[in-house]
């Protein structure tokens, strides 16, 4: 097994990027040059013990020195509770304890004309670092870039227009985005599945991130389409490691069904695995 | 140079931190993480008869300093445990504990007539206290159930045996000295504490298993009274267990009467606390005094 990083660490800035979502840059360069997309890492505010568990977070993007050698990891989070709520006053200088990388990542695809990636709230948080990836803008995990996807369109819902977060960012990486909203307050008006299902052509892998309704409309149009899906999972984590059974999810087996960990089993699976 | 080992009945481990079971999976997980020679012990997740599926989630929750946990003995069994798990377990460079946990008293003896053949084990402990569990029996909190369990799996097992005790009883003392009387060469304590968490709006239970297991720092004062009150009163060694995070809280549990001591859900927090800690004994050894950890067990100045 590859070593972990656990580490307090630096944070070079803490910025706001839409309403109740910020971006944390972490200075951590042994994390930056070992994480790939899809994979996460667990930040804690070191110092108290309430909050008492770290909480996951998916790599947004690794930031790059002067040299273009991995120095930091960006983090996008959305402040829902304890812990995001205290993180967002965290300065920059200031310190938080990190560990990762964690979770399998995004599979490696064969070269495809079209890859879709569907997100939906904070969910559109593992994509920027993948679209670089599938597009051979960037090498992750010590890897050489290389293009494995002739497009990648990120289809991305919200509830409004105010929460989409990294738009900028995915259309600089080179994605074509097209956004959704509940209220129609920007882009179309409705959910993000059913954006998708207006898009020509039909992506050739589709990829999902985001709240369980959302994966499991996901799920059943990949299934109707005959098109392979792979969704990244959120659930509750104490440890992050695979130490704690907290954040098991039903997967398929042979006898049926079993509960799998997200934190290492996943986060990222196969549609067809999971017993839904 | 300081000696941090020590004897618990017919037990001896290097030194008296270990990794509470169900904190620290079945130490595969945590290679890359820990350097296991460092540890005094290693206890896996707990082991049962048959594979369990566990509880729905969620099954942890946080709490102020603390979480809820009913993960509901989720494993694949002791057949699995036996093939899969052991091969890797015992090659560690420590001492590695089985957990097990029954049903009934016949699960617990025939695991452990299976179990104690296995090379490899420095111990057994017994989970006579697992809170999260429909339909088996909180065998710890009966002091005649206790005895007779520990009794029969003596009878069929050469491992040293240590009883984990469940803190949700009235007084502990009794099952303490029930499975002292029955053989067991030490006791651990404390398990979790009975709690729950409600979603007030939703008028709903948090966990899936609507009530769970209260650990982390906030029930170590309520440890550290149960493992001083055990050690006082009761003749074989105790492992104390609750909210360990820090080296102060190890020297606390030694001066109460501890022998040894299980880190658990700091291992969830803090995934290299234990080895840190470790490192950190012989200063808290020496600023006392003292050249080994035996001699600050149980030295708690009550007058």
């Amino acid at each position: 097994m590859t070593s972990l990083v656990h580490a307090t660490v630096p944070v070079g800035e803490n910025v706001r990027l839409a309403r109740d979502t910020y971006r944390i840059r972490l200075d951590c360069p042994d994390l930056a040059r070992a994480i790939r997309p899809g994979q996460f890492l667990m930040v804690r505010l070191p110092g108290s013990t309430d909050p008492l568990l770290g909480r996951p977070f998916a790599l947004y993007d690794t930031i790059l020195d002067g040299t273009g050698q991995p120095a930091g990891v960006d983090v996008v989070y959305l402040v829902v509770g304890k812990l995001t709520g205290l993180l967002k006053e965290v300065r920059a200088s200031e310190s938080v304890t990190v560990w990762g990388p964690l979770g399998n990542g995004f599979p490696d695809l064969p070269p495809l004309e079209q890859v879709g990636l569907v997100a939906g709230g904070i969910g559109q948080t593992p994509f920027l670092a993948h679209i670089r990836e599938l597009l051979g803008g960037r090498g992750y995990g010590g890897r050489p870039a290389q293009q494995t996807a002739q497009r990648v369109s990120l289809f991305y819902g919200v509830r409004t227009a105010d929460l989409a977060a990294g738009v900028d960012d995915f259309r600089a990486a080179g994605a074509d985005v097209h956004l959704a909203s509940d209220d129609g307050s920007v882009g179309f008006r409705g959910f993000v599945t059913q954006r998708l299902q207006q898009h020509v052509p039909r992506p050739a892998h589709l990829v999902g991130c985001g709240p369980e309704p959302m994966l499991k409309a996901l799920a059943e149009l990949a299934c109707e389409w005959g098109v392979p899906c792979h969704l990244s999972l959120e659930t509750p984590m104490a440890c992050g490691l695979g130490v704690c059974f907290s954040c098991v999810t039903k997967v398929r087996t042979a006898a049926g069904w079993d509960y799998r960990r997200v934190c290492v089993d996943g986060p990222v699976f196969d549609v067809q695995a999971l017993c839904w | 140079m300081i000696d941090l080992s020590v004897s618990l009945g017919r037990l001896r481990l290097k030194n008296p931190i270990l990794v509470a079971s169900g904190t620290f999976g079945y130490a595969k997980e945590m290679a890359g993480v820990v350097d296991f020679a460092r540890l005094g012990g290693v206890i896996p997740k707990t082991v049962t008869r048959h594979p369990r599926a566990g509880n729905a989630p969620p099954r942890t929750f946080e709490t102020p300093s603390g979480m809820l946990n009913a993960i509901g003995l989720d494993n694949d069994g002791i057949d699995h445990f036996i093939h899969y798990h052991l091969p890797y377990l015992r090659t560690l460079p420590t001492a590695v504990i089985a957990n097990i946990a029954g049903e009934s008293e016949d699960d617990f003896v025939a695991m452990a007539e299976q179990i104690g053949r296995e090379p490899g084990l420095a111990a057994l402990e017994l989970n006579l206290s697992c809170p999260n569990v429909a339909g088996g029996i909180d065998f710890a909190i009966d002091p005649d159930l206790t005895g007779r369990v520990v009794q029969r799996v003596r009878a069929v097992c050469p491992l040293p045996l240590i009883a984990k005790l469940t803190p949700n009883v009235t007084d502990v003392v009794p099952v303490a000295q029930a499975a002292a009387k029955a053989g067991a060469d030490a006791l651990s304590l404390v398990n979790t504490f009975v709690g729950m968490a409600i979603d007030w709006k939703r008028r709903k239970p948090i966990l899936g298993n609507v009530t769970g297991g209260l650990s982390g720092p906030a029930i170590k004062p309520l440890a550290l009274r149960l493992v001083w009150r055990v050690a006082r009163n009761v003749k074989v060694p105790v492992l104390g267990i609750g909210g360990i995070a820090t080296l102060d809280d190890v020297m606390e549990f030694l001066v109460a009467g501890a022998s040894a001591v299980q880190l658990g859900t700091v291992n969830f927090y803090d995934p290299t606390a234990s080895v840190r800690i470790v490192d950190a004994l012989p200063g808290g050894l020496a600023s006392l005094g003292a050249d080994s950890v035996r001699e600050v067990i149980g030295t708690l100045r009550t007058g």
